[in-house]
């Protein structure tokens, strides 16, 4: 049987320490098949960010569990000697803008992915150009950042954060720029791309027009997630 | 992987080199700096190269004529020139002074010389060499004479018949050379006036005007109205002669002091220019330390405009190292655009220092060097910033 794509277990993040401390999580309970997309939401303040960045392994939980593909890498300390290898090869990420390299044309800002993985140049950006085409942005391949639309800036984002073909990819607030027509075209890709990929998608969103198309959604609640089915929501 | 700064550059290339250009101007001004030192060392040696001397003797516990005040009587050389080993002896003078040109006064040295005898100017550039006894002139081209041109220097009048070039005093003066026995007259002769009060007061002086010794008055008064001084005798040895020994017997014999071209050089270069080369030197540490500041301030400006990128490039899994490679590189390349700037910028003004401004190729490459170490040291700061930057922050909340 298919190990979950991302499993968290009574995960906690303390900040500070004695009278000040501040518990963002608190005993925070995820699973996330290969191939779903699943939101998160919350209102400010609730967690959601920092969920995502523990998941990122750019901040370290202070409790918990966390696997990724049946690996665990966070078992009350981190199991993974090189984190910053392992966001590169096993996590992708989108964010709120796309925050794009603006000194690199489009393919090489997808290319620098593999290529910091030690892919050559060549090959990298072969894999860019596939996934750039995927996304429908093949043709805007050679031109500069400046000269996309915020739709064409977000596909590239996406190509980016999809390129080494990672388990899971992380979406904060990726849709929050667009208008409702792109915000909508955004979670289609995403969906497609998870369904051709395999892909684990965790999109943290406050946005409303998107929340009805995700089949399940986390809410998290004072550093506590609630599972909803998107069933659930309908009736 | 691609090369990250060259990129950046490249994309802001407008920004980075007219950054470069600035810093380059204060590069050229660090390399005048470094030039006009050496053209000081330059201008003392040509000096001494030029006299065509091997031994310069001049008045006992003097440091010579380049640096102290001397007198020795005229007619010393014919002493001199009885010592083994010296094959030519001349009488030469120096006077820094005023010559009035074109409505404006140029600041020259003017130098009395014998023609054919050490003291003559190596070469001239245009002209002849002086052949009359009086009221001729050879100019350096700084001065800005013309070959035919008639100068007034002091009573009288001379035509420059030649030009030479790079021949100036230790002060950087370009020299005037006269027949010495005009020379002498413009720096010991006192004008009419003086002449006659001097008269008139040795005529009343009872110890000079004695009515039993007839035409001693007239013998004060000459001797009073004529000069028999200079400041060195330039010598030239014979082949094989040992300018050490010829130095010793002149001190020991002739109560005179007598200097190697090794002796004078150290005299201009580590006492004489001593003084402004600190001075330089001071100038090139503050310049330095002031383009350390400016590469430092600018690239650290240039990182913080880059923090999400950084961020974002941490995230995604972009090394320590090749963030700070990024940074160091595009420090070193506005270093070579400056340098390249500072070195065009330093070699298209020289000419126009009064001074001489020496641009050695050794300095150019020590400059080179230096600024690359300054652009790399400037950069740790901005590293420093760059690589404390969380890439969480490239996460919102």
């Amino acid at each position: 049987m298919a190990h979950p794509a991302i499993e968290i277990s009574g995960l906690t993040k303390r900040y500070g320490e004695g009278d000040t401390a501040v518990d963002a999580l608190k005993g925070v309970d995820m699973i996330v098949q290969p191939g779903e997309v699943v939101g998160l939401i919350g209102p400010s303040g609730s967690g959601k960010s920092t969920l995502l960045k523990c998941l990122g392994a750019v901040i370290e939980p202070t409790a918990g569990r966390m696997t990724l593909a049946g690996e665990t890498i966070y078992d009350n300390g981190w199991k993974v000697a090189d984190l910053r290898a392992m966001r590169r090869d096993r996590i992708g990420f989108v964010f709120q803008a796309p925050y794009l390299i603006p000194f690199l044309d489009v393919v090489d800002n997808v290319a620098l992915l593999p290529m910091l993985a030690g892919v050559p140049n060549g090959k990298a950006r072969d894999r860019a150009r596939e996934m750039l085409a995927a996304l429908d942005v093949g043709h805007r391949a050679q031109a500069q950042v400046s000269q996309l639309s915020g739709g064409e800036q977000q596909r590239v984002a996406i190509a980016r954060a999809l390129v080494n073909q990672p388990p899971i990819i992380l979406a904060d607030e990726p849709t929050a720029p667009l208008d409702s027509e792109r915000a909508l075209t955004v979670i289609r890709i995403l969906n497609e791309m998870a369904q051709r990929f395999g892909t684990a998608i965790i999109v943290v969103t406050h946005d409303e027009k998107i929340i009805p198309t995700f089949r399940r959604i986390y809410h998290i609640r004072d550093g506590r997630t609630v599972e909803e089915a998107g069933e659930a929501r309908a009736a | 992987m691609i090369n990250l700064a060259s990129r950046d550059i490249l994309h802001g290339w407008g920004k980075f080199v007219f950054t470069g250009v600035g810093l380059g101007l204060l590069i050229g001004v660090t390399l005048s700096m470094a030039g006009i030192y050496r053209g000081l060392v330059d201008d003392g040696r040509v000096l001494l190269q030029n006299g065509g001397a091997d031994l310069w003797v001049v008045q006992r516990d003097t440091l010579g004529p380049y640096a102290e005040p001397s007198n020795v009587r005229d007619d010393a050389y014919r002493s001199l020139l009885g010592v083994r080993g010296v094959a030519a002896a001349g009488n030469v003078t120096y006077l820094s002074m005023q010559i009035q040109h074109q409505g404006g006064d140029v600041r020259a040295m003017l130098v009395g010389y014998e023609p054919g005898k050490p003291g003559e100017p190596d070469y001239l550039v245009a002209g002849r060499p002086i052949t009359r006894s009086h009221y001729e002139a050879i100019a350096d081209v700084r001065t800005g004479f013309r070959l035919n041109e008639r100068i007034r220097i002091r009573r009288h009048e001379y035509t420059v018949v030649g030009l030479t070039r790079r021949m100036v005093s230790s002060g950087g003066d370009p020299m005037v050379f006269v027949p010495l026995q005009d020379a002498q007259e413009v720096q010991f002769l006192k004008d009419n006036d003086a002449l006659v009060n001097e008269r008139a007061r040795t005529a009343a002086n009872p110890a000079f005007n004695r009515p039993a010794v007839p035409g001693l008055l007239e013998a004060v008064q000459a001797s009073q109205a004529s000069s028999r001084t200079v400041n060195v005798v330039m010598l030239r040895l014979a082949p094989h002669a040992d300018e050490a020994v010829v130095a010793r017997d002149i001190r020991r014999w002739k109560h005179l002091e007598a200097y190697t071209r090794a002796d004078m050089d150290e005299i201009l270069v580590a006492k004489l220019i001593a003084t402004s080369a600190r001075q330089i030197f001071m100038f090139l540490v503050i310049l330095a330390v002031v383009s350390a500041a400016i590469v430092a301030f600018i690239i650290y400006t240039m990182t913080l405009n880059k923090v999400r990128e950084i961020a974002v490039l941490k995230l995604i899994g972009a090394r320590n190292r090749t963030i700070a490679a990024m940074i160091l590189q595009q420090a070193l390349g506005l270093g070579a655009i400056g340098f390249i700037v500072g070195k065009t910028a330093a070699t298209l003004w020289a000419p126009i220092f009064p001074k001489y401004v020496l641009l050695l190729p050794e300095d150019t490459l020590r400059g080179a060097a230096l600024v690359l170490v300054i652009c790399a040291l400037a950069s740790i700061v901005a590293i420093r910033a760059a690589l404390r930057v969380d890439p969480a922050a490239a996460i919102g909340g």
